[in-house]
């Protein structure tokens, strides 16, 4: 199995950072869409007349809702995140509302990319995006370590395979 | 080999391509600066333009006589040695296909235009190389290379081939008017019934009307010629393990592919289609890229009688003919789809209200006929809406199908323009199988298959199944990797 610390199945989850990382996000976009909010309060009247509260209530109703699932997401979504990395595949658990179950045969990964936004910067962690030739699959908020780790062991998985098709010399 | 001087064009040679691509490159030039010519009329800014029209037609002689095509014995080299100086090596080895197409142009001065194609996902919408020559020898260098791409096979591209079934212009015209999707149809209809009701209650042909007869056109008429010119003069068939399409009235292509470039093959019936009892197939092919904006799937065979279209697939393509059972989707999966029809039916009916109450309001006042009828018209077509929406869910459930079997796999979607899709598990890149809410209450879930296709990548989803039902799919391709019982040397990109 891939390394220490995973579960009896063989799935690892994430770090608890991952859910901070989110709430930094989340309350970035929450901040434009108040903003966006408050422009239309104060802008729009003449712009929408007689639906003016209409809107203006809807928007509220909007924000609720945006609010409830920003406190809510980061820890459904910390919860139900698994991931696994064995001989022959990668298998990612993920998902809020709906859960996907993504399976990516080693065989057929082309390339491995770490990437770090400025918020996972700041907290140490990076997604590692895995590009087959039909689609893209990724294992986000990994530690720094962790997703270098991934990336390794992908590559070396990937290459060993590549070295196994190669012809050796004749009678070697 | 020969050159475009006619002379032979031995391995290595550096040849040039005809010099016609200097007019066929500065053609689009000339078009837009003789109307800006013609638009501004005298004075200074024509003559610039004027200018830079022959800095066109210099910039673009320069590029031609500075770019040469070397035909080695491993690849093909494309250098050019202008400011900016590119070498381009592609490989025969990891070529996927070479094709001919001719236009307008290419007629006027015997010529065609040789694409080359490379199996890359990030660059599958445009071929790697596209170089003009002599008609005959674009022919003779097609032959030449079909050869190695294609096998040892003897590729004789004048031998004459019998195509397994022959495609009249009639058959060409009813693919081009019922292939559309019927959602193209029903709004393109949309616009024309708009347009005959702005000319009938207004006086004259009022900018409306003229607007909707314009969307007609762009979105009935206009895809409807276009693949009757593009798939006139049709035809199909296989030599060995190659397929060749030919076909085209202005601009004529040849095309042809290995099979073993095939990722998944779409039997298509559009409702009309359906009602006309015809099926067309279409495959999805890496490396078929023409850089036009014409659908990059090959059409395998066009709308033709379901008993030859089955025939034309075992002929053809064999390899994907699917002789598995399919399952229909389990009970799960009516609840699922219930709900959603509830959802929709319920927005839908919730938008409606105010529209509604606005045109009864403004409708109710109006003498005879008018209304009487008008006011009731909104919630009338909304309550069709709903029954139109809760009918298709209930065929959306009888027929949505999913079939494994031992190299191949199927789904079968589509309420109104239904689709049959095969693929083999040999080419799939990836799996998701997604659980909402609400299928997760009613123990169901729905796959995606990704694949590497014309166009970069591309999924193909299953309606609603057991989990456990769409993770074989996985299971299979796992399997078939470990058991050694997939070939990398056939089926790597």
């Amino acid at each position: 199995m891939f390394s220490p610390g995973a579960g009896t199945d063989g799935y690892r989850r994430l770090n608890r950072k991952c859910m901070l990382s989110m709430y930094i996000d989340y309350a970035v976009w929450y901040l434009l869409l108040l903003a966006a909010y408050f422009a239309v309060r104060t802008y729009a009247e003449g712009f929408l007349g007689p639906y003016y509260d209409a809107v203006g209530y809807g928007l509220v109703l909007v924000l609720a809702i945006t609010l409830v699932y920003i406190a809510v997401a980061p820890p459904v979504f910390y919860a139900r995140y698994r991931y696994r990395i064995t001989e022959d595949r990668v298998d990612v658990l993920c998902g809020i509302l709906f859960i996907r179950h993504t399976l990516v045969p080693i065989e057929r990964v082309h390339q491995v990319e770490i990437a770090r936004g400025p918020i996972n910067n700041l907290l140490g962690l990076a997604d590692v995006t895995i590009t087959t030739a039909g689609g893209e699959a990724s294992i986000r908020y990994l530690e720094v370590d962790e997703a270098e780790t991934v990336a390794d062991r992908l590559n070396d998985l990937v290459g060993r395979m590549l070295r196994e098709r190669v012809p050796g010399p004749a009678g070697a | 080999m020969t050159d475009d001087t006619g002379a032979p064009a031995r391995h290595g040679e550096p040849i040039r391509c005809h010099p016609s691509i200097v007019v066929e490159r500065s053609l689009s030039g000339i078009v837009v600066l003789g109307i800006l010519v013609m638009q501004l009329g005298r004075g200074a800014l024509p003559a610039l333009l004027a200018a830079l029209f022959v800095g066109l037609v210099l910039f673009n002689y320069r590029q031609w006589s500075r770019t040469t095509v070397r035909f080695n014995a491993t690849d093909v080299v494309v250098e050019r040695n202008t400011l900016f100086k590119t070498k381009k090596t592609l490989p025969y080895a990891k070529m996927a296909s070479v094709n001919i197409n001719r236009g307008v142009l290419n007629r006027v001065f015997r010529t065609a235009r040789l694409q080359i194609n490379i199996n890359s996902g990030s660059g599958a919408t445009v071929p790697e190389a596209v170089l003009t020559f002599r008609e005959d020898l674009a022919e003779e260098i097609r032959a030449g290379m079909a050869e190695r791409l294609y096998g040892s096979e003897n590729v004789l591209e004048d031998e004459p081939a019998e195509p397994t079934v022959v495609f009249s212009p009639a058959d060409v015209i009813v693919h081009g008017l019922f292939s559309v999707s019927t959602y193209q149809t029903v709004s393109g209809f949309a616009f024309l019934v708009y347009s005959v009701f702005q000319l009938y209650t207004s006086a004259g042909v009022g900018g409306g009307a003229l607007v909707s007869l314009l969307m007609f056109v762009v979105v009935q008429v206009a895809p409807s010629v276009s693949l009757i010119s593009h798939y006139y003069n049709y035809r199909v068939y296989r030599r060995g393990d190659t397929i060749y399409l030919e076909h085209g009235l202005i601009r004529t292509y040849k095309t042809s592919f290995a099979v073993s470039r095939i990722n998944a093959v779409r039997v298509k019936r559009t409702l009309a289609a359906r009602l006309l009892g015809r099926s067309c197939i279409e495959a999805e092919v890496v490396g078929l890229a023409s850089g036009s904006a014409e659908s990059l799937r090959p059409v395998l065979c066009l709308l033709k009688d379901d008993a030859t279209q089955q025939r034309l697939l075992a002929e053809i393509v064999p390899e994907f003919v699917y002789e598995g059972v399919r399952e229909k989707q389990p009970e799960g999966a009516k609840g699922v789809l219930r709900v959603r029809a509830a959802v929709a039916s319920f927005a839908l009916a919730l938008a409606m209200i105010y529209p509604s109450i606005a045109v009864y309001r403004t409708t109710a006042p109006l003498p005879g006929i008018a209304g009487t009828v008008l006011p009731f018209a909104l919630p009338l077509a909304t309550a069709a809406a709903i029954l139109v929406i809760w009918y298709a869910t209930s065929v959306s459930y009888r027929i949505t199908e999913f079939g494994t079997d031992s190299d191949l796999f199927t789904f079968v979607n589509g309420a109104v323009d239904r689709e049959t899709v095969v693929m083999n598990y040999d080419r799939v890149q990836m799996v998701r199988i997604t659980e909402g809410p609400v299928a997760r209450f009613f123990g169901v879930a729905r796959g995606k298959v990704y694949l590497l296709s014309a166009i970069g990548g591309a999924s193909v989803g299953s309606g609603y199944f057991e989990e456990g039902r769409l993770a074989a799919i996985g299971e299979t391709v796992m399997a078939r990797i470990a058991s050694g019982e997939y070939d990398y040397r056939k089926n790597s990109i």
